[in-house]
């Protein structure tokens, strides 16, 4: 993940605090996916970036997750999502995204 | 109103492992943020050779030698390919090593900024001096260079940058101010990286589109840098810096900056200036970025890949009047993502793709090629970027399916039928739709495709200005000019294309040969048939007559007397386009007379093929000389020519063997038989002398008055030259041959071509007659020469000065005759000799 965003994401968790934030994803494929998810719950595993070794444990997911198709107006959604969701691989992506989110989420 | 026309593109990449490991932003940060980690360890590891960077497919599609379909049939990964005997020179440009750029840096320096060392700059300047595009004023900047000592002391001690090429550091740039970060050591380095590499590409631009460097008259630069001090950063300007080097003397510029998508939003400024008439000729161009070197070098490592992102790259573009020819930059289709867009990627592609064919009364299945962002999958993939441009191809598919203009079935398809491999170098705003201008063109011109979109794409936030993102697209289409003007797309030229016979009796290598030829040169997109038969020539004849066929390729045709061909063909190793003037057919009795009239059979065909100032050089064959005299005073008395300048150290038009596989005229001069010859050994070089298997054939019947378009090719021409051949026929009609040779004749005949051909003939007649009258001085020490006089008047020369009380002998140079005196009477002898009309 970008090193800046990676700063934004820590600001505003500390600012609200982690259990009130829920990141969600607008990546490409599931393993990008899965590599942010992984920086906002476990940490950055590039070591590069403001969350290298910090563990917020954030919840997390990706655009197209059902979950969050549920919470948008579908008229928007139509407008702005569902192209891409029908380019993705989105049951790869749930994979990704929930393996990472019952590996290291704790809220 | 007319629309613009692409005119030619330059494509080049630097090969530069040295910049790769020490100023790269990723490499960069490593160091200082982790001094000690197991990348920077690993990092030398994965360093490519040059020849290896060479050898990589993508590269090799990028400078034009290997096609985007050649590339897509290689299976992926391609880092662990290679291919089989690289150019490093291409149609579109080349690849250079590390160490002729540092020495092209210093070339481009204005402000004494790059230092290098002195035995470096011994070394490289000779490899520099081979390439064929640095021009002598560029050889002139080079400067001796200085003690590594020094150079050490600079960058340890006063913050210079290093430059590295290999292991050793060879050189620095300093900063160019104490105190303004604008002007420090890290921020010049990038901008003459930039400059430098932008500068090569024009001149492979140059050299492609065959424009005369003054005729340029506006420079748009593209590129990601930003230059200027600490009152105005970013002031500028790349552009005019570039062309000042590149030798644009008439052109005056600016810099366009729209991050990636800065090349498209480029050519689109280029395409209205020269459609409002405001300029003519506009070069768009961007250099390449270091701070992008190994940008994915961590996932590379990681995946024990080599590090592929080690080469700068640079874009050119000559955007010029429409011209009939070329292929045009349709204004009326412009996709344009606006400040109300919005940055989710179906909004973008909406506002890039969709919405403007939509106003164009077009489907997305109307475009024949997309060209999105192409990065390099081999790059992005293992970066956990995906495959680029197949996602863009994959949502423009989509969209189209949301819009009912396509099945979901039909997606994969679509993706296969209307996209294209990526294969650029990640370098921003390298990639972003242009990489495939130069291929589009081509595949236009030929008649392959006929149009395509080009998008553009940016991400503005990084500069932290806004949140927004950015992306325009233009519509590329083949030249609709004589057809229909305001026509938006033009799918119906395909009908309108030349007719082409073939009729080639007895080949040695059969009917079924030919008739590949003729299928493949229909696949793309010619029209051609074979005439059959024993009397094939003699129908050909009455079908050109009878304007059943535009233009014919034929075996054993005779031409009358007057009438000669050009021969066209790619000079072996270099792959460089060559005209060989003339090949078959006899243009005058006279050897020189011969040979003056083959250069302007030689400049009409060149300039029908598009290129508009072709370079001219004369073979350094008997009566070479005397050809090179007439035709300078013919350019000077207004038949103007643009002469070639030898690859040799010495230079000059005169044209030895090395230029011959060079390619360092356009156009090559000399005899008939030289030229048969000549066009035999070139184009059955790869064969061991069995079948003629490269370039175009002996090429079209040329000759004043004559009115038939009649290209000749042999009984040993294999199927991809009789193919080629059909290729040129097309051009003798669509590049309008008769037209151009009408006028070329009428110019030449108005510079006073006969006047000039009689007094040589006179010449030579008279020249030896005297002998018997003339006293030979008494013999001086010969220490000096004359060079330039034609071997045929050489002994008439002498006498010529016996006559006058001087001394001389003749003789025989390196490179052809000479006229040897002493010293003392070498300024009384030229003035003698000039006023006699033996030198110039």
């Amino acid at each position: 993940m970008d090193l800046e965003n990676q700063k934004r994401v820590k600001e505003i968790a500390d600012q609200f605090g982690p259990e009130n934030v829920i990141v969600v994803l607008g990546a490409a494929e599931g393993e990008a996916a899965g590599l942010a998810a992984e920086t906002v719950t476990a940490g950055d595993p590039t070591y590069a970036g403001p969350l290298a070794g910090v563990s917020l444990g954030l919840l997390v997911y990706h655009i197209c997750e059902p979950e969050i198709k549920e919470e948008v107006d579908a008229g928007i959604y139509d407008e702005q999502v569902s192209m891409m969701e029908m380019v993705l691989d989105v049951d790869d992506i749930i994979t990704e995204m929930s393996a990472i989110r019952d590996q290291y989420t704790k809220y | 109103m007319n629309n613009s026309v692409l005119k030619g593109t330059g494509y080049v990449l630097v090969h530069v492992p040295g910049m790769l490991m020490h100023h790269g932003t990723t490499q960069t940060t490593e160091r200082s943020v982790n001094p000690d980690s197991e990348y920077l360890k690993e990092l030398p590891g994965h360093i490519r050779s040059y020849e290896d960077c060479l050898a990589y497919p993508p590269n090799q599609t990028y400078i034009g030698n290997l096609s985007i379909e050649e590339l897509s049939v290689i299976e992926e990964p391609w880092f662990d390919k290679k291919v089989e005997n690289p150019s490093r020179f291409g149609p579109f440009g080349e690849v250079m090593p590390e160490d002729e750029f540092a020495v092209l840096m210093q070339i481009c320096d204005a402000f004494d900024l790059v230092h290098l060392d002195r035995e470096f700059v011994r070394n490289v300047k000779l490899k520099l001096e081979a390439h064929p595009l640095i021009t002598q004023s560029m050889h002139a900047l080079i400067k001796e260079g200085e003690d590594s000592e020094l150079i050490r002391k600079q960058v340890e001690r006063e913050h210079a940058q290093p430059i590295i090429v290999g292991d050793q550091l060879v050189g620095y740039v300093k900063r160019a101010h104490d105190v303004d970060v604008n002007l420090s050591a890290h921020v010049i380095f990038e901008n003459l990286v930039s400059k430098a590499s932008e500068v090569l590409t024009i001149l492979h631009l140059l050299r492609q589109s065959g424009i005369d460097p003054t005729e340029v008259d506006y420079v748009i630069d593209c590129s990601e840098e930003a230059c200027g001090d600490m009152n105005q950063r970013g002031g500028g300007n790349f552009a005019k810096a570039a062309a000042e080097i590149a030798g644009l003397l008439n052109a005056t510029g600016s810099d366009t900056r729209a991050f990636c998508a800065g090349p498209a939003h480029a050519i689109v400024e280029a395409a209205s200036l020269v459609k409002s008439g405001a300029f003519q000729n506009v070069i768009v161009a961007g250099g390449g970025c270091t701070a992008k070197l190994g940008m994915n070098g961590k996932d590379h490592v990681r995946k024990g890949l080599p590090i592929l992102e080690d080469c700068l790259g640079g874009f050119a573009a000559l955007i010029s009047e429409n011209d009939g020819i070329n292929p045009e930059i349709n204004l009326d289709i412009i996709g344009r993502h606006t400040v109300g867009t919005g940055s989710s990627p179906q909004a973008v592609i909406e506002s890039l793709v969709t919405n403007p064919l939509t106003a164009a009364g077009m489907k997305i299945t109307d475009v024949d090629k997309y060209s999105p962002e192409m990065q390099n999958p081999d790059i992005t993939k293992p970066a956990g970027a995906g495959d680029v441009p197949e996602a863009n191809y994959k949502m423009i598919a989509a969209l189209g399916v949301k819009l009912g203009q396509l099945e979901r079935t039909e997606l994969p398809a679509f993706v296969k039928k209307h996209g294209l491999r990526g294969f650029a170098p990640t370098q921003g705003h390298i990639p972003s739709g242009v990489p495939y201008l130069g291929f589009a063109r081509e595949s236009m011109l030929a008649g392959r495709t006929v149009n395509a979109m080009i998008i553009g794409k940016g991400s503005l936030f990084l500069g932290r200005m806004t949140n927004q993102f950015d992306g325009i697209s233009f519509f590329m289409q083949k030249n609709t000019r004589k057809e229909s003007p305001s026509a938006v797309v033009a799918p119906a030229l395909i009908t309108d294309l030349p007719v082409i016979g073939v009729a080639v009796p007895d080949s040695e290598l059969g009917t079924e040969m030919i008739r590949s030829a003729v299928d493949t040169a229909r696949k793309k997109g010619y029209q051609a048939f074979l005439i059959e038969g024993d009397a094939c020539l003699d129908r050909m004849d009455e079908m050109l007559k009878s304007g059943e066929i535009d233009a014919a390729v034929a075996a054993h045709y005779a031409f009358p007397v007057g009438v000669a061909t050009v021969g066209r063909i790619q000079t072996p190793a270099l792959g460089r386009e060559m005209f060989l003037a003339t090949t078959t057919g006899t243009s005058a009795t006279d050897r020189t007379e011969a040979m003056v009239r083959n250069a302007i059979a030689g400049i009409i065909a060149a300039k029908t093929c598009g290129i508009t100032e072709p370079t001219v050089g004369i073979a350094n064959v008997m009566g070479g000389r005397q050809c090179e005299r007439i035709l300078k005073i013919l350019s000077e008395r207004g038949y103007a020519i643009r002469f070639a300048d030898s690859a040799r150290a010495d230079g000059g038009v005169l044209m030895r063997g090395n230029d011959l596989l060079q390619g360092s005229a356009d156009v090559m001069v000399m005899d008939t038989l030289t030229g048969n010859l000549m066009m035999k050994m070139l184009s059955a070089f790869t064969t061991g002398g069995g079948i003629e298997s490269i370039g175009y054939g002996y090429g079209p019947g040329i000759g004043k008055g004559y009115d038939k378009r009649i290209l000749i090719v042999s009984r040993a021409s294999g199927a991809t030259v009789i193919a080629n051949a059909i290729e040129y026929a097309a051009q003798t009609v669509t590049g309008d041959l008769l037209a151009i040779a009408r006028k070329e004749y009428d110019k030449a005949k108005k510079a006073g071509l006969k006047t000039l051909i009689d007094e040589m003939k006179q010449r030579s007649q008279t020249g030896v007659s005297t002998a018997a009258s003339i006293i030979v001085p008494p013999r001086e020490t010969c220490t000096e020469e004359i060079h330039g006089i034609e071997v045929m008047e050489l002994d008439a020369a002498v006498e010529a000065l016996w006559a006058e009380g001087i001394y001389a002998e003749s003789g025989m140079g390196c490179t052809g005759p000479v006229l040897m005196l002493n010293e003392a009477r070498i300024e009384q002898a030229t003035k003698i000799l000039r006023d006699k009309g033996y030198v110039r």
